[in-house]
This record gives structure tokens, sequence and C-alpha cells, in this order.
């Protein structure tokens, strides 16, 4: 089945106020152009799900997040506009603090099927006691105390991928973060694409495919859809860039309101991001490609004798 | 800034340097952001072309690469060994694959504890650091954790207000183990800006101070917040050389990135 809308749709259709966002992406091409347009259509009271989601920064600013799920985000609000615009405005999230080994094994047991998962981190430090989601166990073979981990099970998941065909078999390379275990645990999932290729591409290569386009519900093509952030073999990033940028009150705000609001689409911010910046910016993430040898598939020409 | 033989270092330089004479050639190492890259590449180029270095995004690889100014850039993933993810990294680790880790840390107190989450409450906090990420992972696998932090005494109290990565929590013998831990890891060695730091029976101890740099003992131990022993076989720390401070800047770091001042780490802030 053809899964292909535009973002507008697929965000419209699939986040939900109140529900549980996992954004994928620890750094390496998150799904960017969706999280404008969740600001854009103002879902809020979102429980967000990440690792080091760059752009994620702008959903707590703009007030949407309740509950961030997280290990890692600059919180001191001397450093970071966006956390103090939240406690200004009164939607200063909550935080439940875990090591990245411990978010990305609630994900694992997620999509596991499981209800937790023993884990060896956590353990001894303070965390557990402000997190209800981990717990201290005996193990029932050796009686040695582990770490509980309690399975997390996004209502939607959303991952930026370079190529997915228009059922949703996406595939993504580079480093993967916490996005396989992440995007697998969600119950819906939209997967965002710098393109749509013919589904015999991936079937050239399917030990490429992170999940499987019956588990797809929603398929955007959105060429630099990671944009500020590096996506492998396509582009590099400007992190640095957005944080100087939206770290100061009146670049936070001027990147909104131009940006997210003062925008349709992604299309749209892409022209308007060049207007705004040196001419030449986007040129300027262009990457020397370099191309690994094929791998090859295929399957017997002649049958032997049984 | 000091002056060796032929040229200048900075304290960064010399916490670079120590960290780097920590990695052996046949060294699987985790490294953190900031300063832990440095000196990763710096042994990569210098006396361990052997080490593997791990990152916790989902990089292995056995060869240097651009010094990157976010754990995962192009650079860092380009020809890697293997490009995976953040669990993959993390089963190595807690399997017992990982024998050195690097971290950078906002407190680390008498027993090794560091704190990267809170100072005071944790609900009301006087100040706030960004969290673990990867930080907890590391000091709670690795055979030895290597913490290398700017000195002073509000980051070096007796006791943290919060324990993001347990060090050897109270003190006593066998505690990590009781509490989950794996045997044989733990805080190794602490380096900072003025010393390097041990520890012996689980408490921190003076290992080396910066003397080439100018720093003197004293110096050292006023910026601890308790009376700090110091080890009977104290030393100064080895101070780069010629050789190690040409590396670094040009090839582990010819943008002054990091050891430049261009960027620290924020859980080094």
């Amino acid at each position: 089945m053809d899964k292909v809308m535009n973002m507008q749709e697929a965000i419209a259709r699939f986040v939900k106020p109140g529900s549980t966002l996992f954004l994928a992406g620890m750094q390496h091409g998150e799904p960017s152009a969706a999280i404008h347009e969740i600001i854009r259509q103002k879902i809020g009271h979102l429980t967000l799900v990440s690792c080091l989601v760059t752009t994620s920064n702008l959903l707590i600013g703009e007030g949407l997040i309740n509950k961030m799920v997280t290990a890692y985000m600059q919180q001191d609000e001397k450093r970071s506009y966006s956390m103090r615009k939240a406690r200004e405005t009164g939607r200063y999230p909550v935080f439940e603090e875990y090591s990245h080994f411990g978010v990305s094994l609630a994900l694992l047991a997620g999509q596991m099927g499981i209800p937790f998962i023993p884990a060896r981190c956590q353990a001894g430090s303070d965390m557990p006691k402000y997190n209800p989601n981990l717990a201290t166990v005996a193990c029932p073979f050796t009686g040695e105390t582990v770490v509980a981990v309690r399975a997390i099970v996004p209502d939607t998941g959303i991952i930026h991928v370079q190529r997915a065909d228009a059922e949703g078999n996406a595939q993504k390379w580079g480093t993967m973060g916490v996005d396989i275990e992440g995007i697998n645990a969600s119950r819906t999932v939209i997967v965002t694409t710098e393109k749509i290729v013919d589904a015999d591409v991936i079937r050239r290569d399917p030990n490429r495919t992170i999940i499987p386009c019956f588990r797809v519900s929603a398929v955007v093509e959105q060429p630099w859809g990671a944009h500020p952030m590096h996506l492998a073999g396509c582009y590099s990033g400007d992190m640095w860039g957005f944080y100087g940028e939206t770290g100061r009150p009146e670049g936070y705000q001027s990147y909104v309101d131009n940006l997210v609001y003062g925008v349709r689409d992604w299309e749209e911010y892409l022209k308007k991001r060049a207007e705004m910046k040196p001419p030449g910016y986007f040129e300027g993430f262009k990457i020397k490609a370099v191309k690994s040898e094929p791998i090859t598939t295929g399957y017997e020409e002649s049958q032997h004798e049984p | 800034m000091n002056h060796s033989s032929q040229g200048e270092y900075s304290a960064a330089d010399q916490m670079v340097v120590a960290g780097a004479h920590e990695i052996k050639d046949e060294d699987v190492v985790y490294v953190g952001l900031g300063l832990p890259f440095l000196s990763a590449l710096l042994a990569n180029y210098t006396h361990a072309p052997g080490c593997t270095i791990i990152i916790e995004n989902g990089i292995i690889r056995t060869t240097g690469f651009p010094l990157p100014a976010a754990t995962d850039t192009l650079g860092s993933q380009m020809m890697a060994n293997q490009l995976t993810g953040l669990f993959y990294i993390n089963c190595l680790g807690q399997a017992g694959y990982i024998n050195a880790g690097f971290i950078g840390a906002g407190q680390v107190d008498r027993h090794g504890n560091v704190n990267d989450t809170v100072a005071g409450d944790y609900r009301n906090p006087s100040h706030r650091w960004p969290g673990s990420g990867g930080a907890n992972d590391v000091m709670s696998f690795c055979k030895r954790t290597i913490v290398m932090l700017r000195q002073n005494r509000r980051r070096f109290p007796e006791k943290v207000d919060f324990v993001t990565c347990p060090g050897y929590l109270d003190g006593t013998k066998g505690r990590r183990e009781a509490v989950g831990l794996p045997a044989g890891t733990g805080p190794a060695l602490v380096i900072t800006d003025l010393a390097c730091y041990e520890f012996i029976d689980r408490e921190m101890v003076v290992k080396s101070v910066h003397c080439a740099a100018g720093v003197t003992l004293d110096r050292v131990k006023a910026e601890v917040g308790w009376d700090i022993k110091v080890s009977a076989g104290i030393l100064d720390t080895v101070p780069p050389t010629d050789e190690e401070i040409k590396i670094l800047r040009e090839r582990v770091d010819p943008q002054q990135i990091w050891v430049g001042g261009k960027r620290r780490p924020p859980d080094q802030d």
C-alpha cells in the first residue's frame, strides 16, 4: 500500500496531543522537518523520548513538552533560552532521567514486547531514586542485584532516513544512535526520507532496511529533512550554528517567527533559511561522496540434481 | 601558558597529554566529548596506533579522524571499522570488552563519584548540569575510567549532592559489586588542569602535580574540598614533549577547536 503523504498530513494524522513521541536521530539525521511541523500545528502536552536530538529544543521552548524522557540535555537556563522560555511561560517539562544506555534499553524492552529489562548501568547512581521507571531487583537465578529498566512503548515514532520506498520499507546508514530500538518500539511510525526510491532498490540491499513496511503508517519525501544536522552520504550539518542562533533570546525568537511559524512547509523553510544566511550556505554542506563496493545478492541459475 | 623547551603549552594541553599517556596500544577506549577525544587521537597518532576508539553514537574505529565538534559527525563516522548504534556499543561495555573509558564531569568527590546532574536539591537545584548522557554507562562498565575536568573547590566536594556516575560510593570495599556494578570496574584516574589523582583503597589521592606548568602541591590542595591525601610516591606529571605538542597542534586539533577554547563540552562548564 502506498503511504506517501505530505508532512502536514502525516503529522496531523499520527501525532496526537498528550501522546508519547519518540524522535530518532541521535546527532545524526534527526527529523527536523517533522519537528517544525509539530510546532506549526501546536501539538502539545507531549512526552518526548529522545537522545541528543538538537532541534527538540524548539519543542520545549514552544511549550509543547510535558515530560522529557532522556539522558542528556542542557538544562542550565543561563545557557539555553528554550529552557528559560519554557520556565517563563510555565511550560517547563518534568525530566525523567536515565543514562543513554538506560534509554536504549527501555526502548529495546518496548521493541521486544517485555515489561522490563535487567541492566548493570545506573546501578548505585541516584537516578533510580527520582526515576520511577528504574528499580533494583534480584536476579532470580543468581540473586545478584540488577537494575530493572521499565519498557517504553512510544505512541508515535518519527525517523528521517536516506531512502525508503512508497510502502515504508526504510533504510538508514551511518551511526544509528537509538534509532533501531526506538522506531521499532513505537506503535505508529512516520518515516521521512531524503528520497522515495523504487521498491526494487530496497530489495537489492535488504539488510539495510531497519523497519519493514507493515510497521510504517506514513512516508514523507523530504529532501534536507534533517538540516541543520548532518546525514551520512547526503550532507554535513550546522549544529553549532543552530545552537548559537537559538541559544540567545533574540536569535531564538527570530528563528521560530521566521523559520517555523513564518513558513508553510519545509520547502519554504529551506528557501528562507538560505535567504537569512550568507550566499552559498547550503552549498557549504555538500559532501565529497565515497562509494562503497556494492554487495551481491542473487539466486541459483540452475538446479543441482537432488 | 607555560614554556616547554621549545614552545608553549596550556593546562588543557597537559590534561590531554596526561590522558593520552594512559592509553596503551592494545586498549579499547570508550571516549566522551571534548578533551578525551584529543587524548585518544593523540595516543592513536603517537604511541598507541593500534588502540580502538569507541564513540557512543555507534562508532568503532582504529584509525584517526578529523576532530569532531560533537561526538557524531561525518568525519568521526567516515572510514570507521564498524558503524552501529548506542545499544551495540554499550553491550560491548556491559559484557566487559572495553578496558578504558574517558569522561568529563561536573563534580567529582573523595571516592570518585561523579555528579553531572544537580548541585543542591534535585527538585530545586542551585545548579543544573545536562545529566549523564553516556557517562554513567562508561563509569559503570569500563575496567578503568579516567575522569577529566578543570579543578576548583566547588568541583571537588568531599561528597557530591547527586551520584550520576558511581565511583567507589561510600568507599567501602565491595560496595560497587553489591549495588550491581560489574566487578573490576571503576574510576582509576582523575586528570585536572592542576594534577593527576589515583585511587588508593577507593579514595582519591594526589598522584602527580603539573609542576612543569608551575603548579604547586599547596595550590592543588587548596582546590580540593577535603583534606586530600598525597600518594607516598608523588611525582611531577610528565610534561608534554615537543613532539606531542606538535602533533596536537598540527594533526589532532589544527583548528584549535577544543584546546584553543573555541568549544568546551557542556558537561565541563
